[in-house]
């Protein structure tokens, strides 16, 4: 679906964000980026999204390379990217309104602009806000409407640049579940996050490092390996507790590691059953 | 003495159509040298509550005071330093030094002193001599917000107010600032910090406070709030509660990997022996 071939790009201060980077992204894959402050990740959403376009290589999306401008409406159609502060993504005075903006953007005819609008709506749960203002509503829902506003123009692919950052761990956990829904129904997802815990369920881990590509896997192997610690990384403390608890003769399988609900019912089972 | 609000309530946009409550009825007592977390989702009126600490909000109704004086007063002003979220959205000068030099000299503190106190400032968040010339922009995130923190401790405040200071930051980020913080309030300084990263935060606080839609819905320590199930917890004792939900004979003020590993292990010991008992 995404195709990098040796990118590089600098800041206008010669700082460099992006070394010599190659990446395949498949339709369908839920890729989590992670990495420090600086790494280049968000430099790579904006490469993937065709919004910045490399000094050196080139990004092909649907074989669509971002450097040539008659393409540009093909890749925004695409690929949508939703960023870390939902309100500074709000342009409409309504939810409806502000879902609107893209399809009219894209020069849908109105008909189609509605039903683009409803079904974003249906997929983030946001019906009953529609008429409210997008200001008014609390910081997860505000996160879904900057959702829904991409959705509205049904791209194919979704970045995420850090979109629960700012968010409380409730709200945080919905607006994920929302993204792991869009997964699940065939939209190719690339998550770039500081938690790995928000990893556990994705197909591919990046784990950057200025500007290049340090470690890549699935999870599980990325989790355990022994050099996450000396890329800044801590690994989510319910790994850990397995980890250390596998030392002791106790194995809690991988997939009873996400959530603390699974966890302890693992526990439970284990030991009930002795 | 500490900062103390008595039956405070607070709306915007009051005595409109927009007017929204967001504290009512709050009493509150921050004491000196405590290191305290506001905790709470998102609009349950935590960033509100920092705001009256230091007169940006006055209360609609009850009062403030911090050491006994009105908080819209310099010399309470000066007993509080605050640190927001963005920290670029506080910094404003040319040069890191500038910026740290900034509220000293407001203050009308002379430049031998200024100086003195930057250096001890920079020296409090580990921030190196050589960042002074240069410009605040440039700087990473987490440099940015340690800027923003040496700017507050610069005026050497008895009380640090910090609404989500590690939010944005990755790991390693995370972890200057919390040992920053932890060694600001080991020098007695009181730390009182919003936040929704419990994970890096949960073994530094001594005292939780917890808002439900502008209301506290608990405060006291943190083993209390363990004890009673309060939530948001961190992931592992959030595992442990579902452990005791499950009627495990689980100790519920446990939040790190090395006891919950402990706890586990007398879990097991314990079971194991009423198994081969029966």
């Amino acid at each position: 679906m995404i195709r990098l071939e040796k990118v590089s790009y600098s800041y206008p201060d010669g700082t460099p964000a992006l070394e010599d980077l190659n990446l395949v992204i498949k339709k369908g894959e839920f890729i989590g980026v992670i990495g420090k402050n600086g790494s280049g990740k968000s430099t790579l959403a904006l490469q993937l999204s065709g919004l910045l376009k490399p000094q050196t290589g080139r990004v092909m999306i649907r074989e669509m390379d971002t450097r040539d401008p008659s393409k540009l409406s093909g890749i925004r159609k695409l690929v949508g990217i939703v960023f870390q502060n939902p309100e500074t993504q709000f342009v409409g005075r309504t939810v409806e309104e502000d879902l609107a903006f893209g399809p009219e953007n894209l020069c849908l005819p109105p008909v189609e602009i509605r039903k683009c609008v409803d079904l974003a709506l249906a997929e983030t749960g946001l019906e009953k806000y529609r008429h409210r203002s997008p200001k008014a509503l609390s910081g997860g829902q505000g996160q879904c409407v900057a959702l829904a506003g991409v959705l509205a123009m049904r791209p194919e692919c979704l970045i995420f640049d850090e979109v629960t950052s700012m968010l409380d761990p409730k709200s945080g956990i919905a607006v994920l579940e929302t993204i792991k829904k869009l997964h699940r129904k065939g939209k190719t997802i690339v998550y770039i996050t500081h938690n790995l815990e928000e990893l556990h369920d994705a197909d591919r881990i990046l784990i950057m490092e200025k500007g290049k590509m340090r470690l890549e896997g699935d999870p599980e192997s990325v989790f355990s390996d022994v050099s996450l610690q000396t890329l800044g990384l801590s690994l989510p403390s319910l790994i850990e507790l397995a980890e250390n608890l596998k030392m002791h003769g106790i194995v809690i399988p991988w997939e009873k590691t996400s959530t603390p609900q699974s966890f302890a019912e693992e526990i439970c089972r284990l030991f009930l059953k002795t | 003495m500490p900062i103390i609000l008595e039956n405070v309530s607070f709306s915007y946009s009051r005595k409109t159509p927009l007017e929204t409550s967001a504290l009512r009825d709050v009493n509150l007592r921050i004491e000196k040298g405590e290191f305290v977390g506001i905790l709470g989702e998102k609009g349950a009126g935590k960033s509100t509550l920092t705001k009256l600490f230091n007169g940006v909000l006055k209360p609609e109704t009850g009062t403030v005071r911090v050491d006994g004086l009105d908080p819209s007063l310099r010399e309470a002003k000066r007993r509080i330093g605050m640190v927001f979220q963005q920290a670029a959205d506080q910094l404003f000068c040319k040069t890191v030094y500038e910026e740290i030099a900034f509220g000293l000299l407001n203050f009308g503190h002379s430049k031998k002193e200024t100086e003195e106190r930057v250096y001890e400032a920079i020296e409090a968040v580990s921030l190196d001599q050589t960042e002074l010339s240069r410009d605040p922009f440039s700087l990473s995130g987490g440099e940015m917000q340690r800027v923003a923190l040496a700017s507050a401790l610069a005026l050497r405040p008895d009380y640090l107010v910090l609404d989500e200071p590690i939010t944005g930051l990755d790991p390693s980020g995370k972890k200057e600032i919390l040992e920053t913080l932890k060694r600001i309030k080991e020098k007695g300084t009181a730390v009182v910090t919003v936040t929704h990263n419990l994970k890096g935060f949960f073994p530094l606080l001594e005292r939780i406070v917890l808002i439900r839609e502008g209301r506290i819905a608990f405060q006291g320590s943190r083993e209390s709030y363990l004890e009673k199930g309060c939530e948001p917890l961190p992931p592992i004792a959030s595992m442990m509660k579902e452990l005791r939900a499950r009627g495990m004979p689980v100790n519920l003020a446990v939040f790190t990997v090395e006891d919950a590993l402990e706890e586990i292990l007398r879990l097991k010991s314990i079971l194991g022996k009423e198994n081969s008992e029966n």
